[in-house]
């Protein structure tokens, strides 16, 4: 499957699900206008990306993590709920035997960004490791 | 018509009552993009290591978010305000909008229900609402539980009738400077 790259725009993050390091990231400020219309293709582009998998898992042995980064400088409450949907969808894949790394980066200074990943990792009951820059 | 000394009047009330930022407008997407663009600049320059420029920040986008989830759909009354004072102790946000009177009493209602709330109630508020079925009604509430939690819940709400069909809509978030 191809990988998936969007730009950032001021309130919209960069997108970049490279399929070739298994390196899925999502980064930069989250706010918007239609939450739905920039967050549906990617959610669906996710669910894709295991139906991919799930037909190259029967030739793979020694599965390496598919890592997922969130590096957000800020996300709206609306983006929070797609962000969940997200994660949501990323849980299915545990459930069905991948190994999958969360990666949580937040600014130092942020304590709010370091509160909403924990919630979050609370509320779907996934381990993130979380990073500081 | 505004004279020059009533324009002076303005400046020294913002002066006095140390008034960052002062917008009253009709707030789309575009406008709040280009007023965040300026306000980040500013909050910027106040060279923050504890993060506070942040937390003023994601409050304000919520809190301009809020003005168009519960304006009034009347073009007429689309004129909202929103001003961000910088105390020495504390930030204060304030927007104002108009609404349908008959919407208030379910605003008050929801506004009520989260000021009352510790810290861990919000949280699972919060927590609830996220998992909920999205609707255009519980992702305004999330909005609101969200400023309630990054402030630790220093808000405060007024609604000044202005005639039989609409009120003004007043919301206010205070963010304390020290941790």
């Amino acid at each position: 499957m191809d990988s998936l790259i969007i730009e950032a725009t001021e309130d919209s993050p960069k997108i970049v699900f490279d399929t070739t390091s298994n390196r899925f990231t999502i980064s930069g400020e989250s706010r918007p206008e239609n939450a739905g219309k920039f967050y549906s293709p990617v959610i669906n582009w996710i669910v894709k990306f295991e139906e991919t998998l799930a037909i190259r898992k029967k030739e793979m042995k020694d599965e390496s993590p598919l890592v997922f980064v969130f590096k957000l400088d800020y996300f709206n409450s609306t983006s929070a709920k797609y962000i969940m949907d997200i994660l949501l969808v990323l849980k299915k894949f545990v459930d069905d035997g991948y190994k999958v790394n969360i990666e949580w980066h937040y600014d130092k200074r942020d304590d709010d960004m370091l509160d909403a990943g924990n919630e979050f990792s609370d509320t779907v009951d996934m381990k993130f490791d979380f990073i500081e820059y | 018509m505004t004279q020059v000394s009533t324009a002076y009047e303005v400046y020294q009330f913002m002066s006095a009552k140390n008034i960052l930022v002062a917008f009253t407008g009709h707030f789309d997407h575009l406008v709040t993009t280009s007023l965040l663009r300026n306000i980040k600049n500013k909050l910027k320059d106040l060279q923050s290591i504890t993060g506070i420029d942040k937390k003023v920040y994601n409050i304000l986008v919520e809190s301009i978010e809020n003005i168009s989830k519960y304006s009034s759909k009347n073009t007429k009354h689309n004129i909202a305000m929103l001003l961000l004072c910088k105390g020495e102790k504390n930030f204060t946000i304030i927007t104002g909008n108009h609404v349908l009177n008959k919407d208030v009493p379910a605003l008050k209602e929801r506004l009520d229900k989260v000021i009352k709330l510790g810290q861990e109630d919000l949280k699972k508020l919060y927590r609830e609402q996220m998992l909920s079925k999205r609707t255009d009604e519980n992702s305004a509430g999330l909005g609101i539980i969200d400023i309630a939690i990054k402030s630790k819940n220093q808000i405060k709400y007024d609604f000044k009738p202005l005639n039989e069909q609409t009120s003004f809509y007043l919301f206010q978030t205070e963010i304390n400077i020290q941790k």
